[in-house]
């Protein structure tokens, strides 16, 4: 890179300019290869040496590169393990890369320097079989434990159906149901302390309470809970290694599912990552009617939230009608896009469709239909005094742990830290809207409620400007990646008609390259980390989802909250299963 | 089975003497129709649910579609205590051996509603850890297709199944009458809504709202 941040200089002042190899990616940051043995201090100096430090490890992962054949400048490696690191400070990303060989796949861990490693690293494990030396449980996350292999080497089986029928005997059942049995002493958990025995509380993967399946385990001492451990991977449906055989185009259905409540938002994030790779442009119009679906989108992820998080304390009734506006915003996402949860309407390119004649009406009734109910909504819940007691004061995080912990989103903005990446980074045009970035200042549950419930009426705002000023022209990119072609020329040139026949029947070329592109979702930072090796389909789909992150903390926001506290907690989070296993 | 309801009117004076009075008051039925009707109208569902599908499912119980109208709006906690359990969701090999687990755990009779296309085969998750048909380790009684399915194709399910709850014949007890289930064979709806479907000529543009 011709203008390095500052940080690449920072870095080869401290470690030398040997130390590192830059690698040219399509991503808006660097990205520096580095040697296991200068791993632990390169990270140490970027937490907390440097100035304006790496305070976030906001993604850690890695790319089985031994099938990858454009690999132009990169240093030899089995198994590449990543750490993307954010500086709120700099507002600036950075990627490390350290490679591996295969039979000495094992680096130091980074649990004493972020506690969100502590996740990320066993899921590297579970996922690729590289060892976190140090690591203090370092298990299967998201397999059964039971499970032998790594699925997101290239050798395992990806389909189900190459891997022989699933057949569920009883003795396989026992083994199953003994290998989730819990013992505290395998978490370095105690069973009793100063005379106390605890109790251990097994809520879920099967539970009301936890918005789907996810197990907490309680140790209570009397309904106190001293600690929690949550155990996920129940929901885990392999999408990343979905993404290894679905064409470029084929895979948007799968973003839908991610967290699927979000709709076209998950599509947004990879459309872009897939433009930002192929060096696609998207028209002004596409652009907007995108934010548009995505507001909406995230209107009614927030519905969906608040009438559950209400219910989970108590009112009953809110989810009737919260889930009633949410139809009304399907409305207009069926007349619009044709499909309600999961419309994978956006396209890489633009979008499927243009909008519908008298697109206009059904919008405009809903944007004057929404503020009056939000105000019926506050005096239910927000101004009720149970509802603020079971609430305020619980499950409280600073900001600092905030970004100790990579959280973002509502739950990062509700500690007072004004972060939103619509304005900081701005993309599809966000930076041609006027909104404001809701924030609260004790970031526990009734001020993530606070936050969420004002983004609403932000989302209604930025719905307005596109009502009042979408713009003209083609809601389709005119680049010969756009996915389907556009039709009209195909009919008048034969290259034209070529390649509009590859592109649909084999789905676009994408240039070989490695991209990144997060988005501000409905529950905080969705990314795509895209890895092209000039094919058909990606090589690699890393998919950098929020909820994994806020699902780390809850140990942290529950010690010391009684049992029915952590159902407060867990409601105001506003997580969803797919988007933490996905 | 017949019944019906009449509002309650003023008392009359008896006119069809004590015959008539018996008839307004009593209901005559067969045991086992009783049973059957009081069955197939209160069909209690488990509050189980596994991924994107369940929200659809939970969608049903809210105001505009309202599952109470079918006598099904009674979700249970616990599965013992539930009539229908209803698989929501994509089946996960991590999560096979608690589905099972939670199905022996429901008291008979109990069916079983596939919801969706990952758990009636997979559908698009043909993947290392997702079972492909939730059949693979339950007996299902009713599929609904989908990804996921409207509220509307749930409660649509929902019917079918009363309907073959309504028509099945089972033994009141270990001590009467022939053991075992006997089941109305229910036929596929795309058969059933062939004709119509195919006399459809104009389909909506997706142009207009």
């Amino acid at each position: 890179m011709s203008d390095a941040p500052a940080v690449v200089t920072e870095l080869e002042g401290r470690f030398g300019a040997d130390a590192f190899t830059a690698q040219e990616t399509r991503s808006d940051f660097p990205t520096l290869w580095t040697s296991r043995e200068r791993l632990p201090a390169v990270l140490k100096f970027l937490k907390t040496e440097v100035d304006r430090p790496f305070g976030t490890l906001y993604d850690l992962t890695a790319i089985d590169e031994r099938f990858r054949k454009q690999r132009d400048g990169q240093p030899d490696s089995d198994f590449t393990v990543l750490y993307h690191l954010l500086s709120y400070g700099r507002n600036e990303d950075l990627c490390l890369k350290v490679g591996l060989a295969d039979g000495d796949a094992s680096l130091p861990t980074a649990t004493g320097l972020w506690p969100a490693a502590n996740w990320y690293e066993r899921e590297v494990w579970d996922m690729f079989g590289v060892r976190f030396d140090g690591h203090p449980a370092l298990r299967r996350i998201l397999m059964p434990l039971t499970w032998e292999g790594h699925p997101l080497r290239k050798e395992h089986p990806a389909r189900a159906t190459e891997m022989g029928p699933y057949q569920l005997p009883d003795d396989r059942q026992d083994r199953e149901q003994e290998a989730l049995r819990f013992r505290p002493e395998d978490w370095g958990m105690k069973r009793s302390h100063e005379g106390t025995d605890f109790m251990f509380l097994n809520v879920g993967p099967q539970h009301p309470g936890t918005h789907g399946v996810i197990r907490i385990i309680l140790q209570l001492d009397g309904e106190e809970i001293v600690d929690c451990l949550p155990e996920i991977g129940f929901h885990h449906r392999g999408a990343e290694k979905m993404g290894e055989r679905q064409s470029w185009h084929s895979f948007i259905p799968y973003t839908d599912r991610i967290d699927y409540l979000g709709g076209v938002m998950n599509n947004l994030a990879y459309v872009l990552s897939v433009e930002q790779l192929g060096g696609i442009d998207v028209p002004d119009r596409a652009q907007v009617i995108r934010v548009m679906m995505s507001e909406f989108f995230r209107i009614a992820s927030h519905l969906v939230w608040y009438g559950t998080f209400a219910q989970d304390v108590g009112s009953l009734s809110t989810v009737f009608y919260t889930f009633n506006d949410r139809e009304r915003i399907f409305d207009i996402v069926q007349a619009v896009c044709g499909g309600r949860m999961h419309p994978s309407w956006f396209r890489i390119g633009g979008v499927a469709h243009d909008l519908p004649k008298g697109w206009q009406g059904m919008v405009r009734d809903f944007v004057d239909y929404l503020p009056d109910r939000l105000l019926e909504y506050d005096k239910i819940v927000m101004q009720n005094r149970l509802f603020k007691a079971r609430t305020q004061g619980i499950g409280a995080y600073t900001v600092e742990e905030a970004i100790d912990w990579g959280v973002t989103g509502p739950g990062l903005r509700a500690c007072g830290f004004d972060w939103d990446f619509r304005k900081k980074r701005p993309y599809s045009g966000y930076d041609q809207f006027e909104f404001d970035v809701p924030i609260a200042q004790q970031g526990d549950c009734y001020d993530r409620a606070v936050v969420r419930i004002e983004e609403m009426r932000q989302s209604l705002r930025i719905i307005d400007q596109c009502l009042k000023n979408m713009p003209p022209g083609h809601y389709k990119s005119d680049h010969p990646l756009t996915t389907p072609p556009r039709k009209e020329r195909t009919m008048h040139d034969i290259e034209t008609l070529i390649n509009h026949f590859l592109s649909v029947s084999w789905g676009p070329v994408i240039p070989p390259g490695e991209s990144f592109v997060g988005i501000e979702a409905t529950k905080g930072n969705n990314g795509y980390r895209l890895v092209s090796d000039g094919g058909t389909i990606p090589y690699r789909v890393r998919i950098r989802t929020p909820s994994f992150a806020h699902m780390q903390m809850i140990p942290l926001m529950s010690r010391g909250t009684m049992v029915p506290d952590l159902l407060a907690i867990l409601g105001s989070i506003d997580f969803v299963l797919a988007d933490i296993d996905r | 089975m017949q019944w019906s309801l009449s509002k309650p009117k003023p008392a009359e004076p008896e006119k069809g003497g004590f015959d008539e009075a018996i008839r307004r008051l009593l209901v005559m039925a067969r045991l086992e129709d009783l049973v059957r009707w009081g069955r197939k109208n209160s069909m209690w569902p488990f509050h189980f649910g596994l991924s994107c599908c369940f929200v659809e499912m939970a969608t049903s119980l809210t105001s505009k579609f309202d599952v109470a109208r079918f006598g099904a709006e009674v979700i249970r906690g616990t599965p013992r205590e539930a009539d229908v359990i209803v698989i929501a969701g994509t089946p996960f090999i991590k999560m096979a051996p608690i589905v099972k687990r939670l199905y022996e755990q429901m008291m008979e009779p109990r069916w079983v509603i596939s919801m969706g296309a990952c758990a009636n085969s997979g559908g698009m998750y043909d993947i290392y850890s997702v079972v492909q048909g939730v059949d693979k380790i339950l007996p299902v009684d009713v599929y609904v297709p989908g990804c996921p399915p409207s509220p509307w194709a749930f409660l649509e399910a929902l019917t079918l199944l009363q309907k073959a709850v309504g028509n099945e014949r089972r033994p009141l007890s270990w001590m009467v009458g022939p053991q075992g289930v006997e089941k109305v064979p229910m036929a596929a709806m795309r058969d059933v809504k062939r004709p119509d479907r195919i006399r459809a000529t104009s389909l909506r543009s997706p142009d207009e709202v």
